[in-house]
């Protein structure tokens, strides 16, 4: 916007000579430290838990699916900026912070090969097609988990989670939310607090994903009305069969603490980029999101569905953003 | 009234430097709808060309009494009838290609660029002229339906022409026989095109 | 190019303004294309009628008397028909198209029938062979799906679809996952559970329904 206003300001005191005033709109007070290195760092660290808790977990899967997914996000980064002609800009951390999420939000067990198109496919067509930085309208990591997701559905779907003949002891067990879905099982609460279930690399651990989520938010890097919003939604949702005493209180739980809820609503709904403006809108994108990871677990074919609510919400919300434009003082 | 391209200068604009797919933009439906198999490509591309070059020629033969007004459907019902034809033979003789194709051989009667043929060439230009740019839009079309089709159908099934090409231990990209794969295939392959021809 | 050429300067009358005047041209094309059209449906009509119907047919051997039996021509020589049969089950109709297959010397061979049902993705047609006294499964063949690629459309792999060979169609059969054990139990197609059930739900409700009707039918030719 300010640098819109500094444009016409040239244009129209172009042939008088005169001191040039800056005109531009409210604030005029910029927090300078408030840079997308700063939050891209912050969300690395706030990551640390949930990376530190896979690996514990997971061992050298997790440890591979990391170094594939950093490593491809950084190369592919690498590539594509060059080819549109920009400067390289691996420096703003983002494509870091992309690969630890995409890698984070993988099975375990996924091959080589989905992990790295993942992550070639989130910075290319996800974020460098749309303009780079900022112009994306998806979480371009999200973007790359359903390519590979839906592209090899036999290595990457609820099935693919379980793996025997390793030293891994979670692998040898179906995921919390595949268990529900087929067999109507729910996963002991401690186990999905501390996050001792199978599940993708970030995701099992609630603990972690609310420690490192509360520090964003502290830090304001991450707005807290989405996560809040999200949960909240769910929790609703979740305790409407619960109330009618089919679970007696767990379902609540199993679907806050189980899936990928918790990562999903703290660090890839937060995606300042595809989220909306106004705390409002936030609250609405919150809302819908929530609502749809349920009607996914509950009626789709998939057990788990934020991946797909939250790149559903992030497709509705430049309209979130029509509506909800603030109005000055006194209008109507 | 500007002087109207020879049959050469029409044959040859069809096949690159106008395109309909990679240029114009038209008749996109079928590209992005069938070119998961090079079979049910090359097969669309034969029935297009037929229809095209029929629906041209009987356009060209009968300009002259075409009124303004009622040119439109004239055309339209030139077109559907050629499609129905090309759509009973494909039913007759190649039959499970056609049940592969299901509706897309019907909707070529609202094909945008042959109607766009009859409208630009065949209704001013005499017979021969408009054959021979029908056959070369055609060929153009056949191309830019083989070029994706050949992209979708490799990295989606391993396979060119239903015979395998990629080792047996490729993985299969589901996503590229999929409707996402034709949009992404056409609109990277279309970037391409526009990012060579920017660069000459 | 709307207003250009010869057709401004034409003078406007009455008469030539008439609409039905003015649509000649429609007419008369509408008229030679119909004409055309009409001969292209009475050669080619035939042909199409007996490719669908060939379609069914051409698998018949294959599902009655089995893959490698299919193949061989001499085999072949199967006499078949097609049997409309309409069941009536708790006051709702339902009508089947059963294949009654011969062999050459008039013994029944077996029943083939094409059923269709709700899938995953969208509907899902396929072929049931049952040997003559309805009590066997002998084949199956899915002619049609849209399940998801990858997954649930590993319904038509031979694999799979081997497993219903041979089964009794005593009891219904039953889908598990990782292994199926007893004599009515059906391996799932790994990550594909709901195509799995699809299928067999369909195999159980046509079984359920045709299995005395094609027993009787049996019995009768017998006698």
């Amino acid at each position: 916007m300010i640098k819109a206003a500094e444009r016409q300001q040239t244009v129209t005191t172009k042939d008088i000579p005169s001191p040039e005033i800056h005109v531009a709109p409210s604030p005029h007070l910029g927090n300078t430290h408030f840079s997308t290195r700063r939050m891209m760092i912050d969300v690395l660290i706030a990551l640390v838990p949930a990376m530190g808790m896979a690996l514990y977990l997971f061992r050298e899967y997790a440890l591979r699916q990391l170094l594939i997914g950093i490593g491809a996000c950084l190369v592919s980064e690498l590539i594509f900026v060059r080819l549109r002609g920009t400067n390289v800009s691996l420096k703003d951390c983002s494509a870091a912070v992309t690969g630890v999420i995409l890698a984070l939000s993988m099975p375990p067990t996924a091959p080589w090969y989905a992990t790295a198109i993942a992550a070639v496919v989130a910075i290319g067509l996800g974020k460098i097609l749309f303009g780079g930085l900022g112009m994306n309208i998806f979480n371009p990591a999200m973007v790359g988990r359903a390519f590979v997701m839906i592209s090899f559905a036999g290595v990457m779907g609820a099935g693919a989670y379980e793996a025997t003949g390793t030293l891994v002891d979670a692998l040898s067990q179906a995921t919390p939310m595949n268990a529900f879905k087929q067999a109507g099982v729910l996963a002991p609460v401690p186990q999905l607090f501390w996050g001792l279930t199978n599940g993708s690399l970030g995701e099992t651990s609630a603990v972690a994903c609310l420690l490192g989520g509360i520090y964003l938010c502290v830090r304001r890097t991450a707005s807290w009305e989405i996560p809040v919003a999200m949960i909240a939604t769910v929790i609703v949702i979740a305790s409407i069969p619960d109330m009618a005493g089919y679970h007696g209180g767990r379902l609540i739980m199993h679907h806050v603490l189980g899936g990928a809820l918790l990562f999903g609503a703290f660090f890839i709904a937060t995606d300042p980029v595809g989220s909306p403006l106004t705390p409002k809108g936030k609250t609405i994108f919150g809302i819908g999101a929530g609502a749809l990871v349920m009607l996914l677990r509950l009626y789709s074919g998939y057990p788990e569905g934020v991946m797909f609510a939250v790149l559903l919400m992030n497709a509705v919300t430049p309209l979130i953003n029509r509506w909800t434009i603030p109005r000055t003082m006194g209008e109507y | 009234m500007a002087e109207q391209p020879t049959a050469l200068e029409r044959f040859v604009q069809g096949i690159l430097p106008e395109n309909p797919v990679y240029r114009q933009l038209i008749g996109l439906c079928p590209i992005l709808a069938i070119t998961n198999s090079m079979q049910a490509a090359v097969t669309m591309a034969v029935a297009v060309t037929f229809v095209l070059v029929c629906a041209n020629a009987v356009i060209s033969l009968i300009r002259p009494l075409l009124k303004p007004h009622l040119r439109i459907v004239i055309f339209t019902l030139t077109i559907a009838t050629f499609v129905t034809i090309a759509d009973r033979v494909l039913a007759a003789y190649l039959y499970q290609m056609s049940k592969t194709l299901g509706p897309y051989i019907p909707l070529i009667i609202v094909n945008c660029l042959i109607i766009c043929r009859c409208e630009v060439c065949a209704s001013k230009q005499p017979v021969f002229t408009a054959v021979s740019d029908a056959v070369g839009q055609s060929i153009g079309y056949g191309l830019a339906l083989a070029s994706i089709a050949c992209v979708r159908e490799v990295l989606g099934t391993g396979m060119f022409f239903g015979m395998r090409v990629m080792p047996a231990a490729w993985p299969d990209w589901s996503v590229m026989v999929l409707p996402p794969g034709g949009f992404i295939v056409f609109g990277l392959l279309l970037g391409t095109a526009n990012w060579i021809s920017n660069r000459r | 190019m709307v207003e250009q050429g010869d057709n401004t300067t034409r003078k406007k009358n009455g008469f030539r303004n008439n609409y039905i005047v003015q649509a000649w041209l429609g007419i008369v094309l509408a008229l030679v294309f119909g004409i055309a059209l009409s001969t292209v449906q009475a050669v080619l009509g035939p042909v199409i009628a007996t490719n669908k119907i060939n379609e069914t047919k051409e698998k018949v051997p294959e599902l009655l008397l089995g893959r490698d039996a299919g193949q061989d021509t001499e085999d072949r020589q199967l006499q078949i028909t097609i049997l409309p049969m309409t069941v009536a089950k708790s006051g709702i109709q339902k009508s089947y198209n059963v294949f009654e297959a011969k062999y050459a010397d008039g013994t029944l061979a077996g029943w083939v029938t094409k059923v269709d049902g709700q899938g995953y993705a969208d509907r899902i047609e396929l072929l049931l062979g049952l040997n003559p006294s309805a009590e066997e499964i002998t084949g199956l063949y899915i002619l049609d799906q849209k399940e998801t690629p990858g997954l649930g459309n590993k319904i038509v792999e031979e694999r799979w679809r081997d497993q219903f060979t041979l089964k009794k169609t005593q009891g219904s059969l039953r889908v598990v996952k990782g292994g199926a054990k007893e004599k009515d139990e059906i391996d799932s197609v790994s990550g594909a559970t709901i195509s799995s059930n699809s299928v067999v739900d369909i195999i159980n409700k046509t079984v359920a329904d045709l299995k005395q009707p094609l027993a009787v039918a049996a019995r009768k030719q017998k006698d």
